[in-house]
């Protein structure tokens, strides 16, 4: 990062290709839309390069980073809110889709497969149901796996506010996935 | 009660974040109660299948696109002032003022004057005192005294009164004066001195500059 800082291009291209699939992912899975995820990780690494004399150099450049991608996946979820169009089930079908095919076990038959994607997509559904405050800090947590401590910078909230809205989160996903997992339970 | 206790801390739980006493109860009440068994079954199933969802990759090509965008975020003009030391303005006026003096002197010279004319002569002559200012004489051996300028290389206009300094500048075979005004200098810095003669440099606070 101390390289982009002085306007190295070769440097801020690494940057791009070691993170852009964790940027991707963490704002797709916070907005359920696959074609704004590639949008707004463009427009997340647009701010790195404009801010990067920001940048303080002690602090973790992925918690930075993550800042960031929080920030404008916030952003787009109230302004989607505003246009009363933020779930896009198309969209989320696609991108599960896409992802399914891409990591789907070969040896998997074509039944298992469609209900696995089924269950994705259930799940993915969910959680764009959960509020944003507590969707933000699921998805950074159980999805990005950051520790309690980096979710707390990258929200800017206490470390305690943190675990109450993950545990809050958590149960809301849980209530909201109740017969999935009954029926999960009985087979 | 202990039910509810059991389920605040099914997150610290899953996230191995229970001390040593809090897990040992914890498993025990799990031991205990089936229903809370239950529920943490579906708690942590729950979780896994978020935490299983496949990872959504960036789309091909979306490095160059990102650097095409950047480039263009550099080139668009900053919309925030840019904050420049003043005395870069300072300078830049000064020099600027600087240009226009210079130009306004050397083209009349060039140009407007017909060969074999008299070039025009401003002279002041409300300016000059009906007496003569006090003559400074040096004081040798002493620094910083009032001689500015050497009797050798300072010059005296005997109609005019007025001292003509010579400049390695300008071409001296025609007397232009020039009065700034208001200029207020020292007196004892400003006059020329001449021994003998009647040299007028500075009056009130106004200068007469002679090329």
């Amino acid at each position: 990062m101390s390289r982009v800082a002085t306007d190295d291009e070769k440097a801020f291209t690494e940057l791009v290709r070691r993170y852009q699939g964790r940027v991707t992912n963490l704002v797709s899975r916070i907005l359920n839309d696959r074609e704004c995820a590639d949008d707004l990780t463009q427009e997340v690494f647009v701010r790195v390069f404009v801010h990067r004399r920001n940048y303080r150099h002690g602090s973790k450049f992925s918690t930075w980073l993550f800042t960031i991608a929080s920030n404008l996946a916030k952003n787009e979820i109230r302004r989607r809110v505003r246009k009363r169009n933020w779930f896009s089930l198309d969209a989320l079908q696609e991108m599960l889709k896409d992802s399914a095919i891409q990591l789907a076990d070969p040896a998997e038959s074509q039944e298992t497969t469609l209900e696995r994607e089924q269950l994705q997509a259930e799940v993915g559904r969910a959680i764009a149901t959960v509020p944003e405050k507590y969707r933000l800090a699921l998805v950074l947590r159980d999805i990005e796996g950051l520790p309690y401590e980096e979710i707390a910078q990258v929200l800017g909230i206490p470390g305690g506010t943190v675990r109450s809205r993950i545990n809050r989160a958590r149960g809301m996903l849980k209530r909201k996935l109740q017969p999935l997992l009954r029926k999960a339970a009985t087979t | 009660m202990t039910c509810d206790r059991a389920r605040r801390l099914f997150g610290a739980c899953w996230d191995d974040e229970l001390t040593q006493a809090e897990r040992e109860w914890f498993e025990a009440h799990l031991a205990s109660c089936d229903r809370c068994r239950a529920e943490y079954d579906e708690f942590s199933r729950a979780v896994e299948w978020v935490g299983a969802l496949p990872r959504t990759e960036a789309s091909p090509g979306l490095e160059e696109r990102v650097l095409a965008r950047t480039r263009r975020a550099v080139i668009a003009p900053d919309r925030l002032p840019r904050s420049e030391p003043r005395w870069v303005a300072a300078a830049a006026v000064s020099a600027a003022v600087v240009l226009v003096v210079g130009a306004l002197l050397l083209v009349p010279r060039a140009s407007w004057w017909a060969p074999g004319t008299e070039p025009p002569r401003v002279a002041y002559e409300a300016l000059r005192s009906p007496t003569p200012l006090p003559t400074l004489k040096p004081q040798a051996g002493v620094e910083g005294s009032a001689e500015v300028m050497t009797p050798e290389r300072a010059q005296v206009d005997p109609e005019s009164e007025v001292a003509v300094v010579p400049d390695s500048l300008f071409d001296h075979g025609e007397d232009v004066e020039f009065i700034l005004d208001p200029v207020t200098l020292h007196r004892g810095r400003a006059l020329v001195t001449r021994a003998g003669s009647r040299v007028r440099g500075v009056e009130g606070e106004q200068a007469i500059i002679s090329f």
